[in-house]
């Protein structure tokens, strides 16, 4: 649209200040746009003989059924991803529920050193061990909130941190619902599971998969038609944390109860 | 209509472009030094990033890792019950032992010793599934006549293969 002529600013011979302002407004904005744009490569990504992030799809599928609670996956963890103590990347969650009355909740020290018998001589209907870590959601808010781009989504499906350009704001902590985030003491910035991305682009499982003695925890490869976890989440009742939240989690459970959040 | 030099009242024109210049020469001088180089790459993050999440070193190495010098203790494990129970269980992160591309030993293994270990496992849990061997350490100890003393399993189990 254009604005001609009965202006009141209108010069005898020139432009109006309103169009003027018009159009270089436009100039600038576009000038913007071209410098924000430009960057945005279309790079082949990560692959190569012995890796290629376009045929992996990486899920994980945790039976709680399996699950024994000896916390073997939260040292192992620990050790392989050098988590500072105190905090979890992983970690073990205990429900002992009665038959009538308030469920018993507890995960000392993430688990790490096993589980002490509840004395509390309750009348326990069921009982169980709860493997929690990160969801690795597909349409997660923790990255979604990062101010800087510090947080983000590989194209194999991990969540990942970038944490030489994190500024440790903790908006990412706040962010996730399932509590997977903290902030690393010793780096001062976020810091999460990452389903040990530098094991599984070299062929190996993640240190948690590795170590458990029960086989409570998969790591699959969605694209790949044999991997079991295919089978698993073709075959089996399955569900996710949160459901309602529809961050959509690429942690599957098999046997979750409805008391676990 | 008059007729004026048509640039007469132009320096305001010229003023607002060079500052539009300015701003834009500033913006892409500020792009190069404020973002970092493989920004962009992937996505709305730093591509280098990936690289160097899978840069960083692998401490468990499973338990083809022990074999070429522990075959013994290899072949008794994986022949027992306690063969789907990790050798770096107990032992803690090859990493920490040896190091397998030069093939020379780094430290002593940590052995985690004594029944908090075994308890790990097999101390008796509501939540615990009840098709897995569970026991009360001490009845279990007093029951088959033993001692309970710290290291009480090991006297009757070898736990490279318990039975």
């Amino acid at each position: 649209m254009k604005h001609r002529h009965s202006h009141p600013d209108q010069q005898p011979d020139g432009v109006s200040r309103r169009e003027f302002l018009h159009r270089s407004s436009a100039a600038l904005a576009g000038a913007v746009a071209i410098v924000l744009i430009l960057p945005e490569g279309s790079a082949a990504g990560i692959s190569g003989a012995e890796y290629d992030w376009d045929r992996h799809t990486w899920v994980y599928v945790i039976d709680t059924t399996k699950c024994i609670g000896c916390g073997s996956c939260v040292s192992a963890c620990r050790a392989e991803n050098s988590v500072p103590e105190g905090m979890y990347r992983t970690w073990v969650e205990r429900y002992e529920i009665p038959v009538t009355g308030e469920a018993f909740i507890d995960s000392p020290d993430g688990g790490e050193h096993g589980f002490d018998p509840v004395t509390s001589g309750m009348n326990v209907g069921k009982g169980f061990f709860v493997p929690k870590m990160c969801n690795h959601c597909r349409a997660t808010p923790c990255t979604q909130v990062c101010p800087v781009g510090a947080s983000f989504t590989t194209r194999d499906g991990v969540v990942l941190v970038d944490a030489e350009h994190c500024i440790g704001c903790g908006y990412c902590v706040q962010a996730c619902p399932f509590g997977s985030r903290f902030i690393n003491p010793t780096t001062h910035t976020a810091d999460k599971c990452t389903w040990c991305y530098h094991r599984i682009t070299k062929g190996l499982t993640t240190a948690c998969v590795e170590i458990c003695p029960v086989g409570a925890r998969q790591l699959g490869n969605r694209d790949d038609p044999d991997d079991p976890v295919n089978e698993i989440l073709a075959t089996r009742r399955v569900q996710v944390l949160q459901p309602e939240l529809l961050t959509r989690p690429q942690c599957y459970y098999l046997g979750l109860d409805m008391e676990v959040r | 209509m008059t007729s004026e030099n048509p640039l007469a009242h132009s320096k305001h024109v010229f003023r607002a472009a060079l500052l539009l210049l300015a701003v834009v020469v500033a913006l892409i001088l500020g792009r190069l030094f404020f973002v970092p180089e493989t920004w962009g790459e992937y996505g709305f993050y730093r591509g280098a990033a990936v690289g160097e999440h899978r840069a960083e070193p692998v401490r468990f190495g499973g338990d083809e890792a022990c074999e070429p010098c522990h075959d013994a203790e290899y072949a008794e494990h994986a022949a027992g019950v306690h063969a789907p129970v990790r050798c770096e269980l107990c032992h803690g992160p090859v990493a920490l032992h040896a190091d397998l591309e030069e093939g020379e030993k780094l430290a002593e293994m940590p052995v985690r010793r004594g029944r908090e270990l075994c308890e790990l496992c097999h101390r008796a849990q509501a939540a615990r599934p009840a098709s897995f061997p569970q026991i009360d350490v001490r009845e279990h100890v007093l029951e088959n006549g033993g001692e309970v003393t710290p290291d009480a399993c090991f006297d009757c189990h070898d736990p490279h293969s318990p039975y």
